[in-house]
């Protein structure tokens, strides 16, 4: 190698080591600059959660000795960045449980602030929220979480497949006791064609309510025991065994094998991918699923409509509800700064704000959700208001934010239930393996 | 005569268009193959000249009804991708990693491979057995040192480690600087080439199809890696492509934009391609030579 070829490689190796250099943000989170307090809000990176950075510079105004930073990571790394910042002592201050852990799971861990010490003079009604909401965060009597947004269950319907059956479009109000399970699955009887040609063939209803272990709870029976709810979300027993949640699942898997009115996961993933909703593709007749799947409707390549999810056996519940919240991270050092940014982003303007800015995220102070209800095309607001209200009040947290290290329980159920869902095996052959699996995995990790 | 020589052509002819048909089905089978290999990328080209509406369609269309080339705009224009930046970003990473690794670890196997010296075969079975550690097993302590050293939230981190080389690479360049001659190096000696030219002037440019392997083994690892951008990267002004098109299927609340998706990854997959054209036959040699698969 010449000795030109030699000092035009060192130039080189030097100029992408100052351009690498130069591409860097400065380094360091420089967290205090003057009397300036900077606070890192982490999140993933979507538009519909990085939408906060465009409020920042009217927050920044308001607050002159607050800076906000963002830092983002996409969904599927978000618990291991937020782990290893917190390993390394480069925990952000404000964050949610946006990734694959609940809340329970970091308060377990021991990662969150209690809040009580800096909510002095903070009323829950000052920015329209509902005290039951508020309290979802709480641990005996300290506040952990603040609610940020609140999606519930709903259930979306295809008016093209409702007309074509010639179907009466399901009702909105929750109080309509004739809109039950049963009349459901007839309805979905009516626009089933179950098919092994992928292009000919439809099903009724895609029962997506909560994640697998909350189902048997809309049929009235409950996998954990009740002290899950009472005792920072360890279940002392599992109940998978007892007679009722056995029943429970067999109606619910009896909707794809027995019924045949729902899809099986392969007519789901040919139809719509690993992780896609198989309601978009305009072949499902009714779909019970997290209100998220409203922010797409325009897209949809048919009319959609809402309507409550049916009555079931359980008179209590109907809905499962999903509270965003907004905690404080325990090694943050400047608390009362970081509540400051939670507070101004939990208030009624900036709560309307964030409905466009966010592309449809439901607001949990109820002033600002009057906005959100108009804000989907060819939906009547009104009739989105009502399932809102109706699955506020038969609503259930979901067990993801309740649980502790809820993500590896809920691997464990995805994967032993597979050979059900896949039609391998019965709903009785699979569920006693699940229970002692599921106690040994408890045993573990709430030691 | 003639006659004779009529009858020994005739078992040839049936061989022969054995010989043809069995080129036939061969071309037939290869050609299957190809339509299979080819199909996915197909699918990809589709997806990403799809409008929303189509990419939802079911069953899907294999040539969109109109072109959507906006969505390769869309890609460098919309403030929230940054699909430009990202690339930029990438593309630095992985030319520096490239130049980092290949230096630095050629200097090491040019150690190994040439000299002889009091444990040094111990000290080459403990750079190997480096490659058992998985990266999470040093993730952690590598994070806080970069942290430390103020370099969080830049793209030194995915750089620097680089050019302190790597033990696989040191393997294989090894494995090829020890077939060179100790008789070249005996004339080169005798010319009067110092230690370090006959490295850089005997062994470098002699060495040419397995560093082609090297720059590409490392520029594939470094373009495709996503962990550690994940760790060190927090703006998305620094983010690299990887993170970028992760962070595209980020939304469980939205319709996942398959159709920027697969413009970006088209996009993506054009400096392996092209790298690989231009390599190709030194990247081949590289691996015939060393014996690496």
């Amino acid at each position: 190698m010449s000795k030109k070829t030699g000092k035009f490689m060192l130039s080189l190796t030097l100029v992408f080591g100052l351009v690498a250099t130069a591409c860097s943000s400065g380094g360091g989170s420089g967290s205090k600059d003057g009397e300036t307090v900077t606070i890192t809000h982490y999140t993933i990176d979507s538009p519909d959660r990085t939408f906060v950075e465009k409020l920042i510079p009217d927050f920044e105004a308001k607050h002159p000795g607050i800076k906000i930073k963002v830092t983002k990571a996409p969904y599927e790394q978000f618990d291991s960045k937020l782990q290893s910042s917190i390993a390394a002592k480069n925990a952000p201050d404000v964050t949610s449980h946006w990734g694959y852990g609940g809340f329970m799971e970091y308060y377990n861990k021991g990662m969150l602030m209690d809040m009580t010490p800096y909510l002095d003079g903070f009323k829950a009604s000052d920015y329209n929220i509902p005290d039951d909401v508020m309290n979802i965060y709480k641990v005996d009597g300290k506040t952990y979480g603040i609610p940020l947004n609140s999606y519930v269950t709903v259930m979306l319907y295809n008016k093209d497949l409702f007309d074509a059956a010639g179907l009466q479009y399901p009702p909105t109000d929750y109080e309509d006791k004739s809109w039950t399970f049963d009349k459901m699955v007839d309805y979905a009887k009516k626009m089933t064609v179950d098919s092994k040609d992928l292009a000919k063939a439809q099903y009724g209803v895609d029962f997506g309510f909560g994640e697998r272990d909350q189902r048997p709870q809309y049929f009235g029976a409950d996998v954990y025991s009740a002290d899950t709810w009472t005792n920072g979300g360890k279940p002392s027993e599992i109940n998978l065994t007892k007679p009722e949640v056995v029943e429970a699942y067999k109606k619910i898997y009896g909707l794809i094998w027995d019924q045949k009115v729902s899809p099986t996961p392969a007519f789901s993933k040919s139809v719509s991918g690993q992780f896609g909703d198989p309601f978009l593709s305009g072949k499902i007749g009714m779909s019970v699923v997290g209100s998220w799947s409203l922010a797409a409707s325009s897209n949809f390549n048919f009319k959609v409509g809402v309507a409550a999810v049916p009555q079931g056996p359980n008179e209590k519940v109907r809905s499962v509800l999903y509270v965003d919240p907004l905690f404080i991270l325990k090694d943050s050092k400047h608390p009362k700064e970081a509540l400051e940014w939670i507070k101004y982003l939990i208030t009624t303007e900036v709560q309307e704000k964030s409905i466009e800015l966010s592309g449809g995220n439901p607001p949990v102070n109820q002033k600002a959700a009057e906005k959100y209800y108009s804000n989907f095309e060819g939906i009547d607001p009104a009739q989105i208001k009502q399932v809102f209200e109706g699955a506020y009040k038969y609503g259930f947290e979901s067990y993801n934010h309740l649980i502790s290290n809820y993500s590896q329980i809920n691997e464990l159920f995805i994967n032993e239930l597979a050979t059900v869902e896949n039609g391998d095996k019965k709903v009785e052959e699979v569920l006693p393996s699940i229970e002692d699996k599921l106690k040994k995995l408890l045993e573990r990790v709430n030691k | 005569m003639s006659n004779l020589a009529l009858t020994k052509q005739l078992p040839v002819k049936p061989k022969k268009a054995r010989a043809e048909m069995a080129q036939i089905i061969g071309f037939l089978i290869l050609l299957l193959v190809t339509v299979a290999m080819i199909m996915p990328l197909w699918f990809m080209l589709s997806t990403s000249l799809k409008t929303t509406k189509e990419m939802l369609a079911y069953p899907p269309s294999f040539i969109p009804d109109h072109f959507a080339w906006g969505n390769f705009k869309e890609l460098f224009i919309n403030t929230d991708i940054k699909f430009g930046r990202q690339y930029m970003n990438s593309l630095i990473v992985g030319v520096a990693t490239v130049i980092g690794t290949v230096f630095s670890s050629s200097f090491v196997a040019f150690g190994f491979a040439r000299y002889r010296a009091k444990g040094s075969t111990f000290f080459f079975m403990l750079v190997l057995s480096t490659l058992m550690l998985p990266y999470p097993a040093i993730m952690i302590p590598q994070f806080l040192l970069f942290t430390k050293l103020g370099l969080h939230d830049s793209l030194l981190p995915l750089i620097l480690p680089s050019f302190f080389a790597s033990a696989y690479m040191i393997f294989l360049l090894k494995q090829f600087f020890t077939t060179l001659p100790n008789e070249l190096y005996d004339a080169g000696r005798i010319d009067g080439c110092r230690e370090i030219r006959l490295y850089w002037s005997l062994t470098l440019p002699l060495s040419g199809p397995v560093l082609a392997t090297v720059a590409i083994f490392s520029f594939i690892w470094s373009w495709n890696d996503l962990l550690a951008p994940v760790l060190y990267l927090d703006s998305q002004e620094n983010f690299t492509l990887p993170i970028g098109m992760a962070a595209m299927l980020s939304s469980k609340f939205r319709i996942a934009p398959w159709n920027l998706m697969m413009a970006a990854s088209l996009l993506s997959v054009l400096p392996i391609v092209v790298l690989f054209a231009i390599a190709q036959r030194r990247f081949v040699q590289g691996i015939v030579l060393t014996g690496i698969k």
